[in-house]
This record gives C-alpha cells, structure tokens and sequence, in this order.
C-alpha cells in the first residue's frame, strides 16, 4: 500500500467517525425507543447553533458540548411529551409529526438567527495537527472527532447494557406490555430515552460545527447520511452504528479519492441498495423473538 | 335551406354585445386604472426570495435595490414621479420565480422588474420575459453564453473576472501548476474550462480537476489528494456551505496561503465572515468589487447601506451590482422619458453610463452586458480584502469569449450575429438545470 493510500485510509476513519456521531442519537431513539425521528438533522442543527452561541459568549466547544447536550435533550423533552408520546406504536404518524417538528424547528431558528451562515471556531489546543504518514498532517481535530465518536458510542452501550436503567429500556424495547404489567414506568423510560437521543444529537452539532458550515439548512445532509448509516448497519444492536459508518465512510472517501466525489456518493448509494437486498434490516438487524 | 329567424338573430347579437362588454370592460377599466397610476409613479419590480435556501443572499440585493430606489426618490424620483417599489418573495422556488414574474408584468404592469440570482432561477424567468415582452435586470456573476433581448446582465461575466486573473497569478505569484475544484453543476464547469484555457495561453499547467456534490462539506479526501498532486495554486468554483467547510478543514490539515493559496471568483466578504476571517486570511479573490474599494461613492454607498440595515452588514459585489443596476434603469427611463420596453431596451439602456461604488460602469451597446473593473483581493485577518491589483480600466464584457467560441457573438444591432446565435443556445440552455448562482 502507498503511503497516500494509507493516509486515505485514515482520513476515511474521520469520515466515519463524523457519521458514527451523526448517527448514534438517531439509533438510540429509533433502535430502542422505535421511533422514526425526522427531525434528526434539525436536533444536530440546533446543537451546532448552540455552540455558536457559546462560542459568541466566550466559550469553546468544550463548554458547548455538556450545554447542547442539555439544551437540546430539553427540546426533545418537549417534543416527547408534547407530540411522541401520544403517537408510540404508530410509525408513519411519529414519522409525519417529527417531520413536521423538523420544519418548524427550522423556522423557529430562522426567525431567531436570521438566515446568514453562522462561525464556530475550533479550540486553539486542537489547532494544528500530527504528522502520521503521507504529506499531511493529521487534524488534532480529527483525532479529537475519532475519540468522540468511540466515546459516545461507548457511554451509550454501558448506559443500555450494564446498568439498571439500560435494562428497562430493553425489556420496553421487546415487550412493552408485560414491562407495564411487572411495574416499568414505561412512559417515563421513553421519555427519558429519547431526551438522551436528541442530547447526543446536540453534541454531534456542537462537535461538528467547527469543520462545518452553520445554517438552518444543515440538518438535512446528516439525517440523510445517518439514515444510510442505520439501513446498512441495523439497529438490533449498537455495533450497527460504527460498522455502517465505517463501511460507509471508508466507501466513499477510497471512491473520492480515487474517481471522485460525485461517483463516490452515487456507488456508495447503490452498495447500500444491494446491502438491504442481503441483509433487509442491516447488518446487526434487530430480529423479534418468536 | 333552414331560414334565420328575426327573433333567433335578435337574440344571438343581444349575447354577442353582452359577451364582447364582458370581455372588453374590465380590460377597458384595468388599463385606465393603470394609466392614472401611471401618471405620479412608476412600478419597478424586486424580485428576489425573502425566505428559503437563498435567501441568505437575496435579501441582501433586495435590501440593496431598496436601498437605491429610497435615495433616487429623495432626489426628486424620474421624469418628476417617485420609484415604488413592487416586492414579490419567489421563496427560493424555481417555479416559484416564473409564477411571480408574470403577476409583476401583468397584473401590476411594472415598467421593469430588477431580481433573481441563481442561473436557476433567472432561467425560469426568461421565457415569461420574452413572451410577455418585460425586462428584466439581472445582478449576479455567472457562467455567460446567454442573451436575451429581454435582460440585461449587470453582474460579471467569466472573461471579466479570469483573463486577467489567470496570468496574474502565473505571473506575480509564479505559480503554473493549478488544480481546479468546483461544485458539481454548470458555473464552476464552464469557468473551469475558461480557465484551463487560459492556463493553455499563458503556460499554466492543470495538474488535476475534481467536482464536489453541491452542498457538499466532507473535504479531506480532495485536500488529500490536492496535496497529492503537486499543485501550487488551487482555483476554487465552490459555492455556498461547501465554501466555508473547504477553507475551514483546508487549514485544519496544516496547508496554508504561503504553501498553496485559494484562488477563486466565487468567495465574497460574506463567506470569509461566516467561515471565520482566520481561515480565509491570505487567500485571493478575484471581483469587481470589494467593500474595501477606496471611491467615494463606495465610501456614501458602504456607510449608507450600513446606516440602513446596522452597522455589522457587509458589501459585497453581487449586491452593488443590485445597486448600480437600479439606477442605470431609472437613468435609462429618464433618457427615453417613457416606461415603454422597446424604447429602453433599444434606447435606454444600451450604452448608458453610471459612476457606480466600483468605479464608472456603462452597458455595453451591444449585448447587454456590463463594462467592468476587474480587481484582485487578498483576504485579510479582519474578513475584509486589500486589494492588491486593479485593472486599467473597465474591461469588455464577452459572453462568448473568443480563444474558447470564435463564431459566436452576441450583438443585438446586428440581426446576422443573432440568428446564428438563436438555435443552440435556447434549448441547450434551458435544459441545465443549476441550483446554486
């Protein structure tokens, strides 16, 4: 292998990480609460506006982090209890109404911030980068990015597999009905489930905004690449996340580098079809017990 | 033979009478009510989307054309009436624009409609332009091979903006090896083969050329392989959020102006504010003009239009295109002293001169095109330019230029030029559609 096709490689693990951190919140409410949140991307937006805001008072993205966290667990709290909650079981209505919170989230932070493109700038400590191989060096922003995608991933699973109200969100997630029945308060663990889905949407904001452009649209790109990510990975199991976005972003970026971008996209796209052909619930599909 | 009956024939002129009074009478009554408008004002559309995707930008032209229509009507309007201004909101919406453009030429019969911005969009309009014999000004940059008897194009054309900036950079920065890099669509691959053709001309070398999905901001495989590639120069065609994400992780990977500097047609004060003036610090840019642009009529026009909208608004060159054309139309109908289209396309407007924030522009007599200064800027740590070149005088605007369409011109006093030009253009034209400029 030559060294500009090593250093490919490594900047592929970026990309993928950034689509990992796009994509895990978006797994979490769709994989254990089952709900199909469209207004993902604009989550992720009002995160990435929220460092902005952070960045205008003084702060850094490390600050920014931890208050988008909360600031936009606090609007998923309200779009839980105000629209999801009456709707649970119900795919394509959860689906139009997230679709239409979507919409007006957008609005919302157009009618706040206007419509011009907002700054965020990275921490200095992050500024420059190390030198690994080929004739760039590697970001320090991007090691920081890897280590937050292996960080959130991992905060989840220890949240949903080793602890006690990780174990209630599965027992809801199969059967919610015997839950109620042996005295889960099923209600508040969807609640509180999708109030931790929409926080790492806020951070995924916070932490990408500062290699990204800031704008009302810029939802719309990450629920896309974070639905790819889910398709092929599946949501039976949190390992779905970082296989399909490495899968994914590994793809892409050897297409790009090696034809170009558009072509990357396009046979990307095209893998993924014939991957749901395969495997139609992704490759860590979430399968009923019968 | 069936015999027409009187009362028969009585009855079917009585019909006719009512239906010819009811199509012709509100016609009748519309038009009087236009004319007594007519005789204290004059309607001038804005079209440009107030809201959705583009708005970032076209609320800054409308805020501009507002902004000159206010200070003509202090000076006591045209022909002795006040400018009013008819504002549409297209919303971003190609469809939309066509829709809009027809109720401002039929329904309030405005003597001139000043708006779009994305090739798009102006696209969209043009036919309902020339159907309905209107007029339209049109103040963005963009990709060129157009003419249209029912537009005039106030914003630079490529040849504006490249033949002197291509050598320049060869020249004074002594730099032959490009590598290109542009949003996927039609502006950025027709300036793109401008450019390579220039590079032909003045011994430049295209060391690589890539295309980015519009709205595009995943970058470290292009920089990747731009630093893979030997260049010295990367000229730039990208538009919109790509602009800021390229400069932003450009920088990231430790490549800086000194190494490789951006060069590009595209990226305004706009941009280099929203993507941080740290990462744009160095870089050039090539345009008419620049908030720095040290003319006094810049000077009133930059502290005007910030005492107008706020003191953190920025210039840039699309907007004081948006401006200038606003009063090339109201110079253009005092000329002709009528709104009547023919008489300005053919009369008003060519030719006519205006000492615009940029420097005197004047419509060129012939294809509708704008003469103007070309400028290099490089970017500064504050978001604004030092301009560091600025052409003699104005240049020549060629929507066809000549080293690349040596038969092709556009020239509406000569009607031999325009019918060669007619078949190719209008079919092929419209069939690409763009989404951005």
């Amino acid at each position: 292998m030559s060294q500009a096709l090593i250093s490919q490689v490594l900047i592929g693990v970026s990309v993928a990480a950034i689509l990992a951190i796009a994509a895990i919140g978006l797994a979490v409410i769709f994989g254990v609460a089952g709900v199909i949140n469209m207004a993902h991307g604009q989550f992720i937006m009002v995160g990435a506006y929220t460092a902005a805001v952070v960045g205008q008072l003084g702060g850094n993205t490390f600050i920014a982090i931890p208050v988008a966290f909360i600031v936009v667990a606090a609007v998923g709290l309200v779009v839980e209890r105000g629209v999801i909650q009456f709707l649970y079981e119900r795919p394509l209505e959860t689906l139009l109404a997230t679709w239409g919170v979507g919409i007006i989230l957008e609005v919302v932070m157009k009618a706040i911030f206007g419509p011009e493109l907002y700054y965020v700038g990275a921490p200095r400590v992050l500024d420059g980068g190390i030198r690994i191989i080929g004739r760039l060096p590697y970001p320090y922003y991007r090691l920081f990015l890897i280590g937050c995608a292996i960080a959130m991933i991992a905060a989840t699973f220890w949240l949903i597999y080793r602890t006690n109200f990780g174990l209630k969100v599965r027992a809801v997630r199969r059967n919610r009905a015997m839950s109620g029945c042996l005295g889960i308060d099923t209600a508040r663990i969807d609640m509180l489930i999708f109030m931790y889905g929409s926080g790492l949407a806020g951070i995924a904001g916070a932490i990408l905004a500062p290699i990204k452009s800031v704008s009302t649209t810029m939802g719309f790109t990450y629920a896309v690449g974070s639905y790819m990510v889910l398709v092929l990975g599946g949501v039976g199991n949190l390992l779905g996340v970082p296989t399909g976005a490495f899968l994914i972003g590994q793809g892409e970026t050897l297409i790009a580098y090696k034809y170009n971008a558009v072509i990357g996209e396009l046979l990307v796209f095209i893998a993924i079809v014939i991957a749901i052909r395969i495997f139609p619930r992704g490759i860590f599909g979430y399968y009923e017990r019968r | 033979m069936k015999k027409i009956k009187r009362r028969t024939f009585l009855r079917g002129s009585a019909a006719l009478g009512a239906l010819a009074f009811g199509t012709t009478a509100p016609y009748y009554f519309q038009r009087n009510i236009a004319k007594a408008q007519e005789s204290d004002t004059i309607k001038i559309g804005i079209l440009h989307s107030l809201s959705g995707t583009i708005a970032i930008i076209e609320t800054s032209l409308h805020n501009a054309e507002l902004l000159a229509i206010e200070e003509i009507n202090a000076k006591g309007g045209v022909l002795g009436k006040k400018l009013v201004p008819v504002v549409e909101d297209p919303q971003s919406l190609v469809q939309v624009f066509a829709e809009k453009s027809k109720k401002l030429l039929l329904e309030d019969k405005v003597a001139a409609v000043l708006g779009c911005y994305t090739s798009a969009s102006r696209q969209s309009v043009l036919p309902v332009f020339e159907e309905y014999n209107g007029l339209l000004l049109y103040p963005t940059l963009y990709e060129a091979q157009e003419c249209s008897k029912n537009c005039f194009y106030t914003g630079a054309v490529p040849n504006q903006q490249l033949d002197d900036f291509v050598p320049w950079i060869i020249k004074n920065l002594g730099r032959k090896k490009f590598y290109m890099l542009g949003s996927n669509y039609i502006y950025p691959k027709e300036t793109n083969r401008e450019v390579k053709a220039l590079l032909e001309k003045h011994g430049g070398e295209n060391v690589g050329e890539e295309y980015a999905p519009l709205g595009h901001t995943e970058f470290a495989t292009i920089i990747n392989n731009i630093a893979g590639s030997g260049a010295e120069i990367v000229f730039s065609d990208l538009v919109g959020d790509s602009i800021v994400a390229f400069y932003k992780q450009f920088k990231q990977f430790g490549l800086t102006p000194d190494d490789l500097p951006i060069c590009t047609p595209i990226t305004t004060e706009q941009e280099t504010a929203a993507m941080g003036p740290e990462n744009a610090a160095g870089h050039y840019t090539s345009f008419n003009y620049f908030q720095t642009v040290d003319t006094p009529e810049n000077k009133s026009f930059v502290e005007r239009y910030k005492a107008k909208y706020g003191a953190n608004q920025v210039t840039n060159a699309v907007m004081e295109a948006a401006y200038f054309q606003t009063y090339l139309l109201a110079q253009a109908i005092e000329k002709v002293k009528s709104t009547d289209t023919d008489a300005l396309i053919y009369e008003g407007l060519p030719g006519q001169e205006f000492k615009a924030p940029q420097g005197p522009v004047k419509i060129d007599e012939k294809n509708h095109h704008t003469w103007l200064w070309a400028r290099i800027g490089k970017a500064r740590d504050d978001g604004q330019f030092d301009i560091v070149w600025t052409s003699q005088d104005r240049i020549r605007p060629d929507p066809w230029v000549d080293y690349l369409y040596p038969n092709k011109d556009c020239d509406f006093t000569n009607s031999k030029v325009m019918d060669r030009l007619k078949s190719p253009w209008s079919s092929e034209r419209n069939r690409s559609g763009t989404m951005d400029l």
